[in-house]
């Protein structure tokens, strides 16, 4: 009874409290606005004009990279492509068998990467290609005696055979010159192995791990194949033409080295398909000037620990002249140049990946102004981590550092989804190209002429 | 009981009460907030007895106390708030303190409160129009104080008392202010980059003492035959609130935070209170306590037009209050059992030109024969808020307090 009069006397309450005490949504804003808080956060935009950088670096990073999907061989645009090919084996028979047969031949079989070369993005009155080009081959070759070898050499971390290869001291080389011929006929590229390569296998009996190098520095392009992780992976044959016989060895992985050939040295160039980074710095006063002069406020912000949140950075653009006579590329597609910023991060500066936000009236009926080989005159890029982060911890005098690279090249450069989509028809609409554009793209010009950068603020400011 | 857990949690979804002083230090838990004290209109510091429980304004009291007596006080409160003959409602459950005294008959006696002695709470969305974005507000901030006391009566004046307590102060402080663009001051061709994007004004801290580990309360107590008294002196101190401010994209996306520090001086604090017994188990009792606030209260907030400080002023508390006591004797009737209430108050706020009138009725009902009692008590009032940016409040406030009464610790 007592419990009942309990529970009676609590949904009595709140009975009065649905009666008496209405909840009106309107007279909640009355009353947020009364104490001072608005309905929505003001907005406002800063264009800073004139700014040059303070300094701009490109960085290749020339690291070999592990290839397995697919692989480029050869030169363009002035970056050669190496390739290595790791493979090993046990197999005491064939050893014995080429010991004993002097008509045996040894090949690298490379399957032409077709979808690339016969989409209809890739310049049709390209094909066929044919070009005699000159081969550097060279290997490493170690010598096993059991099963648990080729465990050993399957064991090595793919980081550490990659960083090893920076250090790469073949046993031995031989020069060779091949044909190679890219149609809608053509579907491999046979490398005959060198003769002095074959008389070192003889040499061993039950198992071996080979590295073998295939460079083209030479080549008037670089060509693209299969990699060992697709069905149309790279062999290694060994051909024994009395018996018509064949033995067949698949590298495991793949490691692809490209070595920087630009003569240019003090040339800002980006170059596609590679990790190749183009960082622009730019100094703190002109920026901290510009926000001084529109809020009328002091900048950098020096109260309690000088972190500034008096405003934030909803969006920020920075915008560069652009001149495509400055580059060149493989299909003449437009190509998105993705960009990122170094912010902060416990106390050390790390690089952050920009998201992209769409302007999608603009997109419509421009397309999207983050592209070069594209129609227009400037390059707009959005820097709104890196913004956000240097205005807010501006104080100690930090400079505002960001980071550009070639992306993939844009099949659709109006689209505003921006990214790959199936349509109502379910079909997919691509708006990228899944293969990387060896282009090159000099910036120089670009980075000497001033940039204007953009600002959207939400400012926490009250009314002066 | 779980049937009264459960209406409780009931009602623990909503926001919170009051909305005065929000960005100062919230709503005060006047005397504790204890259900049997706020029954008779805050009044009743004075009186003695097992059945009184732990005060914090008096910590002289429980010299008298011959049972270890445990307390625990919840608060329901609804207010609607009012201006221009507009008013919309909040509500929220809270509780105010949790109590323990421990009589040692000649040592004197010992006890310990948790105390939330000021708290603002209110979560509100608000939408404005079909395609608005939603505006949410958030205040969560607790003054909460431990508070162990001690106390013994005089040796040779047996009917005098003194006791003393620190208050230990903790907690944490948080206010949230989520909204969307405001893009009237933007050209049609630069609204896209601040579509669907929705940022949070957001501060968050702790409290403590600046430079010390407590604050403390001195009292003395006189119990007559039919009349008491008791006065007591806290202690001034100095409230540290250390707060961050941020800018939140996301809860992972935010700016490294302006930490700043608010200093609050809250003044010392003198109370008394009476009580006088006519009729056996009959008590009018009247309290008082006062403030002297003399410097504004930095405020939590200051972002967009919000006001920086909270002007103050004089707070006076003015309590009377009438009990009748129930009987001890199990064997009498249930009805002349239970302890019946009866009280009035006029409060001026710390915060300026805030004057609260209210009124309660209460009731301790005894549950078993040792003396536990469930007290409820129902309030009643009105805030008046005369400066430019307050509202009236209208309040009612239910109260359930447990008071649990035994012989822990003694012989017979």
């Amino acid at each position: 009874m007592k419990k009942f009069f309990v529970v009676f006397l609590a949904l009595f309450a709140l009975f009065l409290s649905a009666c008496i005490f209405d909840s009106e949504e309107t007279v909640m804003t009355d009353w947020l606005s009364d104490q001072g808080i608005p309905s929505g956060y003001q907005v406002q935009t800063l264009s800073i004009g004139d700014l040059t950088p303070l300094s701009s670096e490109v960085f290749l990073d020339s690291a070999p990279k592990l290839a397995n999907d697919r692989v480029v061989l050869g030169k363009t645009a002035n970056v050669s492509h190496d390739l290595v090919f790791d493979v090993a084996f046990y197999d005491s028979v064939f050893f014995a068998d080429i010991k004993k047969t002097d008509s045996v031949e040894t090949f690298l079989a490379l399957h032409i990467l077709k979808p690339f070369y016969l989409s209809k993005q890739f310049p049709a009155d390209s094909l066929p290609l044919k070009e005699d080009v000159k081969l550097n081959i060279s290997w490493k070759l170690e010598k096993g005696s059991s099963k648990s070898f080729v465990d050993s050499v399957w064991e090595i971390k793919t980081d550490t055979w990659l960083s090893d290869l920076n250090k790469w001291k073949a046993d031995s080389s031989a020069d060779t010159t091949v044909t190679i011929a890219v149609s809608a006929k053509d579907t491999v590229l046979k490398i005959g192995l060198p003769a002095e390569l074959l008389a070192a296998m003889k040499a061993l009996s039950k198992a071996c791990r080979l590295q073998l190098r295939v460079s083209a520095p030479e080549a008037s392009r670089a060509y693209r194949f299969y990699g060992v992780e697709t069905a149309s992976y790279p062999k290694i044959w060994a051909s024994f033409t009395k018996d018509k016989s064949f033995v067949e060895f698949n590298p495991f992985r793949t490691a692809h080295i490209v070595s920087n050939e630009e003569s240019c040295t003090d040339c800002l160039v980006l170059h596609g398909g590679i990790y190749d980074s183009l960082v622009v710095e730019y100094e703190s006063a002109p920026i901290m000037k510009a926000l001084s002069d529109f809020y009328g406020d002091e900048f950098p912000y020096t109260e309690g620990n000088g972190d500034d949140v008096r405003q934030t950075v909803i969006l920020a653009q920075m915008t560069y002249a652009r001149d495509d006579s400055q580059g060149s590329g493989e299909l003449g597609l437009p190509i998105q140049v993705v960009v990122g910023s170094y912010t902060d991060s416990a106390g050390s500066s790390v690089r952050q990946m920009e998201a992209y936000k769409l302007n999608k009236s603009l997109i419509a009926s421009k397309g999207h102004p983050n592209m070069v080989f594209y129609d227009g005159d400037s390059l707009t890029l959005q820097v709104t981590y890196g913004l956000r982060d240097f205005i807010n911890r501006a104080r100690d005098g930090r400079t505002f550092k960001m980071m550009m690279r070639l992306g993939y090249p844009v099949l659709q450069p109006k689209d505003s989804s921006y990214s790959d989509h199936v349509t109502s028809k379910k079909d997919t609409s691509y708006v990228f190209f899944s293969h990387f554009d060896h282009a090159r793209y000099d910036f120089s010009s670009a980075m000497k002429q001033p940039s204007t950068l953009k600002l959207w603020l939400a400012n926490k400011r009250g009314d002066k | 009981m779980k049937k009264v857990i459960l209406v409780l949690f009931a009602f623990a979804v909503s926001g919170f009460a009051s909305v005065i002083g929000l960005d100062a230090l919230g709503e005060e838990q006047v005397a504790g907030g204890m259900a049997s004290t706020a029954g008779r209109g805050y009044a009743g510091g004075a009186k003695t007895g097992d059945a009184e429980g732990l005060s914090v304004l008096n910590p002289a009291r429980n010299a008298f106390d011959t049972k270890v007596v445990f307390n625990v006080n919840f608060l329901i409160e609804m207010v609607s708030l009012e201006n221009h003959g507009d008013n919309f409602g909040l509500n929220n459950i809270t509780m105010p303190s949790f109590n323990l005294s421990f009589p040692m008959g000649g040592f004197g006696a010992m006890g310990l409160s948790l105390w939330q002695s000021y708290a603002s709470n209110l979560n509100e969305e608000v939408s404005e129009g079909k395609n608005s974005v939603e505006t949410t507000i958030e205040y969560q901030s607790s003054v909460y104080e431990i508070v162990p006391s001690y106390t013994f009566r005089l040796p040779v004046i047996r009917n005098f008392s003194v006791g003393a307590s620190a208050h230990v102060v903790m907690g944490n402080s948080m206010r949230k202010v989520s909204m969307g663009p405001n893009t009237e001051g933007l050209s049609s061709e630069d609204t896209w980059a601040v579509s669907k994007t929705e940022i949070s004004d957001y501060v968050d801290g702790t409290w403590e003492i600046k430079n010390h580990p407590a604050y403390y309360t001195a009292a003395l107590q006189y119990r007559g035959r039919q009349s008491s008294f008791y006065f007591s002196y806290t202690t001034p101190h100095t409230l540290l609130n250390e707060l961050d401010y941020n800018f939140r994209m996301s809860e992972l996306d935010t700016l490294a935070p302006t930490k700043k520090s608010r200093e609050i001086d809250v003044p010392a604090m003198l109370a008394a209170g009476m009580n006088f017994r006519f009729m056996k188990r009959n008590n009018v009792m009247f309290d008082i306590a006062t403030r002297g606030w003399d410097k504004d209260i930095e405020n939590i907030g200051g972002s967009f037009n919000m006001e920086t400080v909270t002007e103050t002023q004089k707070d006076m508390l003015l309590a009377l209050g009438f009990q009748r006591d129930g009987s001890p004797m199990f064997y009498d009737p249930y009805l002349d059992r239970i302890t019946y209430r009866l009280g009035g108050w006029y409060k001026t706020w710390y915060v300026k030109n805030v004057y609260e009138l209210g009124g309660s009725l209460g009731a301790g009902f005894p549950l078993g024969r040792k003396g536990t009692t469930l007290d409820l008590s129902f309030q009643g009032g009105k805030r008046f808020a005369d400066s430019g940016r307050g509202w009236d409040e209208i309040f009612l406030g239910f109260r359930i307090g447990l008071m649990g009464v035994g012989n822990w610790g003694q012989t017979r």
